[in-house]
């Protein structure tokens, strides 16, 4: 009785262990494709291959988590200085239910892409492993960034990273 | 300065960075937060049954609340904490057989008690990848009654930071020095310490619901005793074990949670006890929350617990008439309201508690005739910034 | 042994549920702590300390006071 638990929860440690492994998406990696709804009823997909040649940073974040909310407005500031030179952000909500993000976005307007993905299916193929995460994406479509947690002072970092791999 | 993606660095950077999942658990608070609580608590009047002669009127308590929150650079974070309370009133000083052989008190002066606390404490902590540790230091003092403390705790994350394991210690040192000792031949300086240590365990079952178990284990040694009582002697140590079962479910169609808390506790006094609480936190809108509160308590009598003092046993002998001591039971209900606007929130909260013998879910050989009712206000205020 | 035996059934839920970090958002509410409001609590465990002989809980206990 005893030998068998411990056995179940070997072997359900073991597969907890692997799932949580399985293909992170790391620095050097291509980008795991893309093509979502908006959040905003009446704007069109988002799609990571309508962006060629572009450098994407990919955030996911929810109503829910407080540090997201931190970043999103100094996201906004980062893309309105850069978006000439070829930055696009794209902030997938992961609210279920979207209306949560929609309530927040009434309040704090913000000027990039945002898709919406209650369901979590880009969170899965990105293996996202805390909230928030970010991916900077090079013009040549593979990750130079992988970020986790947002405190106002990674700010500096994630500029230095995108002015880096800002397309020439 | 482009950046070469070398694959071990970024593992390391990668978990150094993460955050579990239940965003803000392990990361310091993003803003500073400052929070005030008044409360005022009042006893019930003994009634002249109770007590045939002198005061009847019990505690009647105010308390002052502080805390600073703060970020402190990238991975810290600073606690303040600073309480002060007054409290005025009369207290069971010795209890005596009445006409009829039922238990009488006799409350301490009638001139009754003015008494102020003020403590504060301090604390650290460090917020790491899955976890985070700290300590705090901490000092209370009364006219007659100081104590000075150290606590540390360390929590980590496992399993994709569904599962926490905690460990806390704590030791205090404390030192009595009754007032008027040497009117009322009270002991002039006492000393007492307190050393404890906590486990818990907490899991995510599920996206809506969440466990934690922990279990405590206390020692005191020095002066047990009240020193207040006319006739007080209690055993120089006592080992204190509590388990603790909390768990955390959100009703997504009602749009509450329930918080749900049992505790189960023995010492070596022979005092056994089950706590019970349970809140319901009502969302009514985006800012306004109703949150009705049930607990229940029953604790057994200590071995050497008597209602009607024995001044013919000697003090080397236990014996205690604190009500404390008694078995009994209580029941409190409470309602708080709750509201946030900006980075304002306020708290109102009422409470009710009423301790009875009959409501004792343990055998009670011998009722307290000075058992506790009170009725509790509190206003609180917080501010982020 | 019942402790060792919660202890190994948590251990075993543990293992069985996987909830994903994006959806957590229930879990992540104020209602849903341990502790949603610290000085609340700190409150009624001092206040219940004075009143009941009880003591303890999910965390080690601070300093005393001279009112137990």
């Amino acid at each position: 009785m005893m030998k068998r638990g411990f056995l179940t929860l070997g072997l359900g440690l073991m597969t907890s262990a692997l799932v949580g492994l399985a293909h992170a998406v790391e620095e050097g990696d291509p980008a795991p494709d893309f093509s979502i709804p908006s959040i905003y009823a009446d704007q069109p997909a988002i799609a990571l291959a309508d962006m060629p040649g572009k450098t994407v940073y990919v955030d996911f974040w929810a109503s829910w988590c407080a540090p997201c909310l931190t970043s999103l407005p100094l996201y906004n500031d980062l893309y309105n200085k850069y978006r000439d030179q070829g930055l696009e952000v794209v902030a997938i909500n992961v609210d279920n239910p979207i209306e949560d993000g929609l309530d927040f976005l009434l309040d704090t307007p913000l000027d990039f892409l945002i898709p919406s993905d209650p369901e979590g299916d880009m969170a899965t193929q990105f293996n996202v492993i805390g909230m928030p995460s970010s991916y900077l994406i090079g013009p040549d479509g593979k990750v130079k960034l992988v970020h986790m947690g947002f405190r106002p002072t990674d700010m500096e970092m994630i500029e230095a990273a995108i002015v880096a791999n800002l397309p020439d | 300065m482009k950046k070469p993606a070398s694959r071990s660095l970024i593992a390391l950077s990668t978990s150094a960075l993460a955050l579990p999942g239940i965003a803000e658990a392990d990361a310091p608070p993003l803003t500073s937060s400052l929070s005030y609580k008044i409360s005022n608590y009042q006893e019930d009047d003994l009634s002249r049954e109770q007590v045939p002669f002198g005061e009847l009127e019990r505690y009647d308590i105010d308390v002052h609340q502080f805390q600073f929150v703060s970020p402190l650079g990238r991975d810290y974070a600073l606690f303040i904490d600073a309480n002060h309370e007054n409290m005025s009133g009369a207290s069971p000083w010795f209890s005596t057989a009445g006409s009829n052989g039922q238990p009488v008190i006799n409350m301490s002066g009638a001139s009754g008690i003015y008494d102020s606390r003020s403590e504060v404490s301090l604390g650290v902590r460090y917020y790491g990848a899955r976890g985070n540790i700290g300590g705090a230091i901490g000092y209370s003092e009364e006219n007659d009654y100081r104590a000075k403390y150290v606590s540390m705790s360390g929590s980590r994350n496992f399993n994709n930071d569904l599962t926490t394991l905690t460990v806390s210690l704590s030791h205090s040192d404390d030192s009595i020095f009754p007032s008027d000792a040497e009117r009322f031949n009270r002991v002039r300086h006492e000393n007492k310490q307190a050393s404890s240590v906590a486990v818990s365990l907490s899991q995510v079952l599920n996206p809506v619901a969440s466990f934690q178990t922990a279990l405590s284990l206390t020692g005191q040694s020095g002066y047990l005793s009240d020193p207040y009582k006319l006739q007080d002697s209690r055993p120089d140590g006592k080992t204190q074990i509590a388990f603790s079962n909390s768990l955390r479910y959100f009703f997504i169609k009602a749009d509450g949670a329930l918080q749900s808390d049992y505790r189960y506790y023995r010492d070596d006094f022979g005092i056994r006890s089950h706590t019970l609480d349970l809140s319901w936190f009502q969302n009514v809108t985006r800012s306004f929350k109703i949150v009705p509160m049930l607990r229940y308590y029953s604790q057994s009598a200590a071995d050497f617990y008597t209602n009607i003092d024995d001044f013919l046993k000697p003090l080397s002998e236990s014996q205690s008439s604190d009500y404390r001591l008694s078995a009994f039971g209580a029941v409190s209900g409470g309602l708080s309201f709750v509201t946030d606007f900006g980075g304002w929130s306020a708290t109102l909260t009422a409470e009710r508690y009423v301790a009875n013998e009959k409501y004792s879910a343990f055998t009670v050989a011998q009722p307290s005739p000075g058992l506790v009712q009170f009725t509790r206000l509190s206003l609180g205020v917080n501010y982020a910034f | 042994m019942r402790l060792i035996l919660s202890f190994i059934m948590l251990a075993l839920l543990a293992a069985c549920s996987q909830v994903q970090p994006w959806e957590r958002g229930y879990l992540a509410k104020q209602e849903m702590a341990w502790d949603s409001d610290p000085l609340e609590r700190a409150l009624n465990d001092h206040i219940f300390f004075s009143k009941e002989a009880s003591s303890g809980g999910n965390t080690a206990a601070g300093g005393g006071c001279g009112c137990n």
